[in-house]
């Protein structure tokens, strides 16, 4: 069996602003509270956003705010509240989607369960 | 909510059955075989006709050892860790979940087995003629899944099961995904060990499984406690079911499997065939929309109502999401925990989107399914 080798799931430290940031193998923050505004912006300039808009906030807030409350993200059902914007069109927003997109620059963890 | 995802559980379960079982479970009340009181000895009657009755649903004769367990992951760590022996080499598959490819990884580590996992072809099945090329003087099981839980391609089980016998190794067949879908004949094809679960397409509740052994197959016990007889002996029983039950068992979820499986061969049998009429109509459907990519689908005859796809340019973790999120619907995606049929299509990062129907799928539901499908491809 091959499947995901242990260097493929090594974690990836980067230093970003003088400090060390650690991200899962897929680029996910291993912890919520490294997440700044700053290296959000650093991050989605990495994957082709170039500027993050007011819809883009709304939707990065409403995940940290989620978390940092509940110790999980939002249902699909509670997201799509919480955002005002359907999922499809949540999809479209963020470059990689919502997952790897969205849940990604909000510093969420990586979502390990087959969802 | 539509829902999906009957590969994962069956949903809804008919509830008039798990009322009676729950009625009959508190009128009974008393421990199977653990006292000499009416109502035990009554209880454990009742679990005596329930071993006899999958037995026979599972046509492994009656003189079979029925032994319960948890699931259908917990009844092949039974089978596989109480068969293989230091020095045994096991045959397996790359469809096979990890039910089967984690024990095996284990007895590998430990430095107690050595195997082998037959590839599969594109349409999904495995060649049983490879199990033949694989065989060595030291090769003491196969452990096959009677269909991918991923794909839903049902495997050649008697041409795999006539090979095994003509070499004298034991047969073990994964039915988690067919028990209740389509007739499993265990003595016809050359089965000795069949590992089940109770509560995908046997409409049971979750927590109970089960393990089906011809008469001259006999694991080594691997856990150890109480059976309530025999009790003086510091060692486990090695007659059957105390053999391979230690504690008590689910009374409840047996009784509730009881009724379901009464309620399969009735209405599920009957109803098996317009499930996969659906079936053909969702894998016709979705192969007609861009971008959507379908995987193993080309063979309904020897398939379970189980689509594995993916769409191009969003993961399928999303895809199921949007699915779920805004048009309620319910589907498994990601690797349903059978890596190497990913690894093998190619989906291992993101999965695929697993649509599975069940005996009250209807018609508006594949119609919305499609639907939503169409609105997300554009």
């Amino acid at each position: 069996m091959t499947g995901s080798s242990a260097a493929d799931l090594q974690p990836v430290v980067r230093i970003i602003g003088q400090r060390q940031i650690v991200f899962d193998n897929e680029g996910f923050l291993n912890d919520f509270s490294d997440w700044t505004e700053e290296l959000c912006i650093m991050l989605a300039g990495e994957c082709g956003l170039a500027e993050l808009v007011e819809k883009h906030w709304r939707v990065i807030r409403f995940l940290r705010e989620f978390y940092a409350g509940h110790g999980r993200a939002p249902l699909n059902s509670q997201l799509k509240k919480g955002t005002g914007m359907s999922l499809l069109e949540l999809e479209t927003v963020f470059p990689g989607g919502i997952k790897n997109g969205a849940r990604r620059l909000a510093g969420l963890p990586n979502p390990k369960t087959c969802s | 909510m539509i829902y999906l995802d009957n590969a994962a559980t069956s949903y809804p379960k008919p509830g008039d059955c798990l009322r009676r079982a729950l009625e009959r479970y508190l009128e009974l009340g008393a421990s199977p075989g653990r006292g000499g009181y009416d109502r035990a000895v009554q209880a454990e009657e009742a679990v005596s006709a329930v071993r006899l009755k999958l037995a026979r649903f599972f046509g492994a004769g009656d003189d079979a050892h029925v032994c319960f367990a948890a699931n259908a992951t917990d009844a092949l760590n039974t089978l596989i860790q109480g068969l293989a022996r230091p020095g045994d080499h096991v045959i397996s598959s790359r469809l096979e979940h990890n039910s089967v490819l984690r024990p095996l990884h284990h007895l590998q580590q430990q430095g107690i087995i050595s195997f082998d996992l037959l590839p599969f072809d594109s349409k999904g099945y495995i060649d049983p003629a490879q199990v033949a090329a694989c065989i060595r003087p030291s090769t003491r099981l196969v452990v096959i899944t009677h269909a991918s839980n991923v794909l839903g391609t049902i495997q050649r089980i008697a041409k795999i099961g006539a090979i095994c016998r003509q070499h004298g190794i034991p047969l073990i067949l994964d039915v988690a995904q067919t028990a209740g879908c389509i007739p499993i004949d265990m003595q016809l094809w050359d089965v000795q060990g069949l590992a089940f679960t109770g509560h995908k397409s046997l409409l049971g509740p979750t927590g109970i499984g089960g393990l089906v052994l011809a008469p001259d197959l006999n694991p080594q016990p691997t856990r150890f406690g109480g059976t309530g007889i025999d009790s003086a002996n510091p060692l486990q029983p090695l007659f059957y079911p105390s053999r391979l039950e230690a504690g008590t068992i689910n009374l409840l979820g047996i009784l509730g499997l009881a009724e379901t499986v009464d309620f399969v061969e009735s209405y599920h049998k009957a109803h098996y065939a317009c499930e996969m009429q659906l079936f053909a109509q969702l894998v016709d459907r979705l192969k007609r929309l861009p971008r959507v990519q379908l995987y193993a689908a080309d063979n309904p005859a020897d398939h379970l109502p189980v689509l594995a796809c993916t769409v191009d340019g969003i993961a399928a973790t999303d895809v199921g999401a949007i699915l779920d999120g805004d048009f309620d619907i319910a589907v498994r995606t990601g690797l349903h925990c059978a890596p190497l049929v990913h690894e093998t299509l190619g989906t291992l990062g993101d999965g695929t989107i697993r649509f599975s129907l069940g005996p009250f799928t209807t018609e508006a539901d594949i119609d919305a399914a499609v639907r939503a499908m169409t609105t997300i491809v554009g």
